[in-house]
């Protein structure tokens, strides 16, 4: 593993402003041979590199301030004549597993360094094994950095999500048949209440006519008070309903969730555990159409850890990881928070303002000339985190970028949507309302790679500046 | 016709007996079912004479061998227990004149069935308002039906 600095001989960084054919990318993300909105000028922002560029260009390029042990790459200076495709070179195969090594020893050492670990991420991570999965649970927070209070961690956090489980979704009553998933707790509870108190004054052995009782609380099946637990138990089942359906129609191309088989069952069954618990913890927003998407990558990366222990804990670490995730942008699922500072409709505007910025003729088009809003387009891109709009795998991708970024999820992932506006952008100027709206509803497959970079290079909307937490 | 269907948008899952005026539609006198751990019995009531009597209605019971008997054609909402099981009179949904009296208040009852136990609401229209009372029932385990 080369660990020094390496200089190569050709170009000085100068000339890395030019952007090449990423063929590492290519290969990390799963080349997808549509290079369309690649390459020409007019598509490319030529931009001034920031600190990050200078440092890990996956193309090669060592800067020479950087003086620790940086990941360096060993590749032929990508020529510029040579683009497309072509078979895997063997000096991409080394370049990958550079990128590998480099990240299991970070992952190794007693402490790790957060930094480091974004500036990989960022990079992009490796398909296979545990090293995603590890790496994203240390960058939402969940794993600490300190290795040797891993297993403490770990065990105490899946220890209380069995008994979150146990207390909100499975409550085990003597007098039923056990399958209670479906019941709300608070109307068995009050069941049981109504039936202590009469078993004292009425002896039912007694022929005779029933006797009626009052109802407390307007509790009876109809009733649509709030108050009601069977309004409550209607509106929980309903939601459940709602979820299972949801889960049925996530990924259906991927064997991991569905199908009728054991296995796809067995992922589903979690993740709608994962979802049902959300939603009674936060009732304020409970479950949103489309979090079952946003669970997806999670659960996944966890599940198929080669890691025994940690693969048969993905639901647990999925639940907590979610939370996470979802912390950060909870405000957004929040009706009541629409139109408040931290509300949806308020992020949708730092969007705008993050696109005047960067290319204001665009922004021009879109927002005054198209009346093509974000509000329109953005909403999916934004509450859930880019799912809808790319495949599973460059999902990953984009998602190791968001976890990635120092300044947090959602900076980066305005980022990224400004990104995406760029990179169709000749095709944008030259579409009307429709064309425009409906080519931003359907994104159009693109080099990730590309995508990503473009996003790292932008000026910052310096107004909502902010580090995050 | 047009009452059987409106129901069955209400669900799917729906149960008729004959009523005295049931002519076009073949409907089965008695049916029995399962649900949970209780097995329920329908009959409409006009078939156990005297109309309405509770040691026939108990007959039918047993002969049914159902925990619950739901039963009607009275038109007057009862609940009552014997050593057979118990036997429900939703009443009537709509309130109509019975072959019996004039004084007819509308109801109809909603029944949780719920492992061992039964609670029994009971919706009646009273002076233009709509009460709801309950009744709680459980089926011991030891009983022998």
């Amino acid at each position: 593993m080369l660990k020094g600095k390496l200089k190569l001989p050709l170009p000085v960084p100068d000339k890395a402003r030019r952007a090449f054919p990423d063929r590492l990318g290519s290969l990390v993300a799963g080349f997808d041979g549509k290079e369309e909105e690649y390459g020409g000028g007019s598509d490319l922002v030529v931009f001034e590199p920031g600190e990050e560029l200078e440092t890990f260009q996956p193309n090669g390029f060592v800067s020479d301030k950087e003086s620790d042990g940086v990941e360096n790459f060993v590749e032929d200076r990508p020529r510029p004549e040579k683009d497309g495709a072509g078979p895997v070179s063997t000096v991409q195969v080394i370049a990958v597993d550079e990128k590998r090594s480099d990240l299991e020893y970070e992952l190794s050492r007693p402490e790790i360094n957060l930094e480091k670990l974004q500036r990989i991420a960022s990079a992009g991570l490796p398909d296979g094994g545990g090293l995603r999965a590890t790496a994203w649970k240390l960058l939402l927070g969940y794993l600490p950095t300190s290795r040797d209070l891993w297993e403490k961690e770990l065990t105490e956090n899946r220890q209380k999500y069995a008994k979150l489980k146990e207390e909100l979704l499975l409550s085990p009553l003597p007098w039923t048949n056990g399958n209670l998933e479906s019941r709300q707790s608070e109307l068995t509870r009050r069941k049981d209440e109504a039936f202590s108190y009469k078993e004292q004054d009425v002896d039912v052995d007694v022929d005779g006519p029933l006797r009626r009782h009052e109802i407390s609380q307007e509790d009876h099946p109809l009733s649509l008070g709030k108050a009601s637990a069977w309004h409550q138990y209607f509106q929980y089942t309903e939601m459940v309903e709602q979820i299972d359906r949801d889960l049925q129609r996530t990924h259906p191309d991927k064997k991991f969730f569905s199908g009728e088989t054991s296995f796809s069952r067995k992922n589903r069954q979690a993740m709608k555990n994962i979802l049902l618990l959300f939603a009674k913890l936060n009732p304020a927003i409970r479950y949103v159409q489309g979090m079952n998407e946003v669970l997806a990558p999670i659960y996944y990366v966890f599940s198929t850890d080669t890691d025994e222990k940690n693969a048969a804990n993905a639901e647990a670490d999925s639940f907590s990881c979610f939370v996470r995730l979802l912390s950060d942008s909870v405000d957004h699922f929040c009706q009541q928070l629409d139109n408040s500072a931290v509300g949806i409709l308020s992020t949708l505007t730092r969007l705008s303002d993050l696109l005047k910025a960067n290319n204001e003729e665009l922004w021009r088009h879109l927002e005054l000339t198209n009346k093509v809003r974000p509000q329109f387009y953005a909403f999916r891109w934004i509450t859930l985190l880019l799912t809808q709009e790319f495949d599973f795998q460059p999902i990953l991708r984009i998602w190791d970028c968001l976890l990635g970024n120092p300044f947090g999820v959602q900076d980066m992932l305005l980022r990224v949507c400004c990104a995406m506006l760029l990179c169709v952008k000749s095709r944008l100027l030259s579409g009307d309302f429709v064309a425009n709206l409906k080519l931003l509803q359907h994104y159009p497959d693109i080099n990730i790679e590309h995508l990503l970079r473009v996003a790292q290079d932008l000026s910052p909307d310096t107004s909502s500046y902010r580090l995050s937490p | 016709m047009e009452v059987h269907d409106y129901l069955k948008t209400l669900c799917p899952d729906l149960h008729i007996t004959r009523g005295e005026y049931d002519e076009e539609m073949r409907y089965p006198e008695t049916k029995t079912l399962t649900i949970g751990q209780f097995k329920l019995g329908l009959c409409h009531g006009h078939q156990v004479i005297p109309w309405g009597d509770l040691d026939s209605l108990a007959m039918l019971q047993r002969q049914l061998d159902v925990d619950i008997l739901v039963t009607g054609h009275t038109h007057q909402f009862t609940a009552y227990k014997h050593e057979g099981g118990v036997v429900i009179n939703p009443g009537s949904a709509t309130g109509a004149y019975s072959s019996i009296t004039y004084d007819v208040n509308p109801s109809f009852v909603l029944m949780d069935i719920d492992g061992l136990r039964v609670v029994v609401y009971v919706y009646e229209l009273i002076d233009g308002e709509v009460k709801v009372d309950k009744i709680d029932f459980k089926k011991t385990t030891t009983a022998s039906h």
